[in-house]
């Protein structure tokens, strides 16, 4: 495991020196802070809009890190040549796609913790109280959508030639999930055969990444999720980014390098 | 041949554009209404700006019930008249109604049934003291895109006086939105309200819904077809106030007007009867002194 | 088996990249062995498959048959690569991180501990003379000190036998006399080296024995004093005769 822990600290050191986390913070809080400063019917304590576009804006943060960060991962491993004194370690290739996945995983989880305590502190600036267990389970289900989504990309970075076609093809998919995903069933069942069977396969086959968005829930105070379903829904995020690592490493064991 | 200087290009370059601009800037302010834009957001999006406000005109609606809406793909999913719903009181017909577009029906299988604890999968509405003020900001944003969609200050005005005790900026945004809506008779009906319910203030109210009903008559005599139900509130709202006042005949003239858009014509010309023998002994007691 | 390196009727076919286009045979039955504290020099024009033997010794690549060997473990087995280091040629080091986190990352990898690792850190900067920028970032590098730095990533481990592919590849004269001292350096410690070069003359200066390898076969190994008096010429005329580019001294 040295050599994944290793690998997941040059990533992690990566993403602090590069500046793309800093960019997408300082956007997130001067955005979230001029929505703040309008005057609204002089009413102060209007919060659920706040909460929903900054919580919309760490969303597309963390996605935009993530995709970022694992499309180009591999590829410059290979592009730099970096992975020939890598791979000539005893270092395995599943060595190296999993410490990219944990790298990756990991700094998005550092940036998302960041993201997360400054949405508390706008929302208690105006309601005045730390709704911490709504917040950690929003945190905790979006980081689990980040493995799922690293896990994605890796993969894709080692099909396609591009990281900037892998990214894209990727955000499609990913956006595509979270917005028809959770529909597909009522889609299928208006079509005829064989299509009704296609979209039914279709909608029990892709990860339903929409199970890890609970921004309605914290927007509009609705309770916490059941800790028992909260369980359940990582270790289904769990089954499928082992299922697109296990993927990632077949695809790349096979990849030849030069 | 020897180039001149750089920055003497660059200088001569910069001539050029800046006469140009001026050429051209009264030229442009022609072709087409983003070029005098008086909002950044016409300046960016154009007439594709009434898109994103109605977006956010039923944002707001979503807002009201706490983040519960059908999608487009669910089954029992209608259109409704947003404000309608977001704004008055309803019958248990209405009710009954309302719970059957609204509703997203039963789980499909195992993934939607799971999946419903993850979203506001339950239909409620901002009930509690206070929480009315959450769907302003949409109906503001909703404003801004669109300045000709009166809905939104007719909803916006009556959260701000009834609910949250704003009557004063219920007023100031009617105000705005009478401005971008001149001959808006929905404007002008809720300002009457706001002056009735919140001010006391009858003359002015009256003042208004009279206005309005002239506004409602003028698009209709123009064709527009104005809305029925606008009709009928403005002149019951009129009839009511004369009855208060006393004033019998002039509140039979409004019944009169009510009766010919109300969905119950009886009930009203039962209302229509009552007066005529309360004017009828108003009259004789009259003569009598 | 008596040598640290042994390749055994080495065979690697490329299979071939388009419709109708034949495979490519990158080796035809090599076979190789390097003794433990040799310097070793792999020669041959570009295509003779230097390259790809490297890659098969290093698990790049797997071979179509034979097999290779690193201190009697098959190279397909991630523990033969625990007692190697490797050079590669031309390679760009992660840019963001500094000389001296570069070779922690890959100390960290090997498993060594953190004293012993920034002990081995400070004496590998002093010996390819980088201790004044070990806290620049290497993207600020030049290629020699980016070479250099490469050497001293394989040499994090203490390795006991040196895998350099083109090793002077591309670097001034100044450099190429840098990474040859260190080379020579090494040999004197006793390590063994294996290494490609096209550099004629530093190969006669620093090898042991050398092989030549022309359209993946073998076709002359032995003793640089052994060929020297065997052909009657020196090295480069030895290289340019093998793959047919100048005629024999004795004809």
């Amino acid at each position: 495991m040295n050599a994944v822990f290793a690998l997941s600290n040059v990533v992690i050191k990566e993403l602090y020196r590069r500046k793309d986390f800093y960019v997408l913070f300082i956007l997130t809080v001067l955005i979230t802070l001029v929505m703040a400063s309008a005057s609204l019917f002089n009413d102060d304590k209007i919060v659920r809009y706040l909460k929903e576009i900054c919580l919309l804006l760490i969303w597309i943060s963390a996605l935009a890190m993530a995709l970022g960060t694992a499309s180009r991962q591999i590829p410059a491993e290979r592009e730099n040549r970096t992975i020939f004194p890598l791979l000539a370690k005893p270092v395995t290739r599943w060595h190296v796609v999993l410490g990219k996945f944990l790298g990756c995983w990991l700094a998005c989880g550092l940036a998302l913790v960041v993201f997360y305590v400054f949405l508390g502190l706008v929302s208690a600036s105006r309601e005045h109280t730390w709704p911490v267990l709504n917040y950690f389970q929003a945190f905790w289900l979006q980081w689990i959508f980040l493995a799922v989504v690293i896990a994605i990309v890796l993969w894709g970075s080692i099909i396609f030639a591009a990281p900037s076609s892998n990214a894209t093809i990727c955000l499609v998919f990913v956006l595509g999930i979270l917005i028809v995903g959770r529909y597909l069933n009522q889609i299928a069942l208006q079509q005829s055969e064989p299509m009704r069977s296609i979209i039914y396969g279709i909608y029990f086959i892709i990860p339903h990444l929409e199970f890890f968005d609970v921004r309605d829930l914290v927007v509009h105070d609705r309770g916490l999720v059941g800790w028992g379903a909260c369980v359940l829904v990582t270790l289904y995020g769990a089954a499928y980014t082992l299922f697109f690592l296990f993927a990632t490493w077949l695809s790349f064991r096979r990849k030849a390098l030069n | 041949m020897k180039l001149p200087a750089p920055s003497l290009i660059l200088l001569l370059l910069l001539t050029i554009c800046f006469s140009l601009a001026t050429y051209l800037q009264p030229q442009t302010m022609k072709w087409g209404e983003r070029a005098q834009a008086d909002s950044m957001m016409k300046a960016l999006l154009g007439d594709g700006r009434r898109i994103f406000a109605n977006h956010f005109f039923v944002k707001a609606d979503i807002y009201f019930h706490s983040g519960y809406y059908p999608s487009i793909f669910d089954q029992g999913h209608r259109e409704e008249s947003h404000s309608r719903h977001m704004v008055e009181g309803h019958d248990d017909h209405d009710e009954e109604e309302h719970e059957k577009a609204m509703d997203i029906g039963q789980p499909k299988d195992w993934i939607d049934r799971f999946g419903r604890q993850f979203y506001s999968s339950s239909h409620s509405h901002l009930d509690k003291p206070g929480q009315a003020r959450e769907i302003l900001p949409w109906l503001k944003l909703s404003a801004e895109l669109d300045p000709q969609r009166v809905d939104t200050y007719t909803v916006a005005a009556y959260w701000l006086r009834s609910k949250l005790g704003k009557p004063a900026e219920a007023e100031d945004f009617l105000r705005e939105g009478l401005r971008a809506n001149p001959n808006s008779y929905e404007i002008l009906y809720e300002l009457g309200l706001l002056y009735y319910e919140n001010h006391h203030d009858l003359v002015r109210s009256v003042n208004l819904w009279e206005l309005a009903l002239r506004r409602w008559n003028d698009q209709d005599k123009a064709g527009k077809k104005p809305l029925e139900i606008s009709y009928n509130e403005i002149t019951t709202r009129l009839a009511q106030v004369e009855e208060e006042q006393g004033n019998l005949r002039q509140a039979l003239y409004y019944r009169e007007l009510e009766k010919k858009a109300s969905p119950i014509p009886d009930a009203v010309q039962k209302q229509i009867d009552e007066l005529k023998q309360r004017l009828a002994s108003k009259t004789v007691s009259q003569s009598l002194k | 088996m008596n040598g640290i390196l042994e390749i055994k009727d080495l065979r690697v076919e490329y299979p071939s990249r388009g419709i109708g286009e034949p495979v490519k045979l990158a080796l035809k039955g090599l076979n190789l062995s390097v003794r433990e504290g040799e310097v070793f020099g792999f020669l041959g024009p570009n295509g003779a498959g230097k390259t790809t033997t490297m890659n098969v010794l290093l698990g790049f690549v797997n071979a179509t048959s034979g097999a290779a060997y690193l201190f009697g473990v098959d190279v397909k087995e991630p523990i033969a690569r625990q007692r190697i280091g490797y050079l590669p040629e031309l390679t760009y080091y992660y840019k963001f991180l500094t000389a001296e986190e570069l070779l922690r990352f890959y100390a960290r990898i090997f498993g060594i501990p953190r004293g012993e690792t920034e002990r081995r850190i400070d004496n590998l900067l002093k010996l390819v003379e980088l201790e004044h920028a070990r806290k620049r970032p290497i993207k600020t590098y030049s290629k020699g000190m980016q070479q250099r730095v490469g050497l001293a990533q394989a040499l994090i481990n203490n390795p006991d036998l040196l895998i350099l592919d083109e090793p002077t590849s591309g670097l001034d004269p100044i450099g190429r006399m840098k990474v040859r001292e260190i080379i020579q350096r090494l040999k004197n410690e006793g390590k063994t080296i294996f290494f490609s070069s096209h550099e004629l003359g530093e190969v006669e200066t620093v090898c042991d024995r050398v092989g030549i390898l022309y359209q993946g076969e073998l076709k002359v190994e032995g003793r640089v004093s052994d060929l020297i008096q065997k052909y009657q010429t020196n090295l480069e005329q030895i290289f340019l005769q093998i793959i047919g580019y100048a005629q024999p001294v004795n004809s």
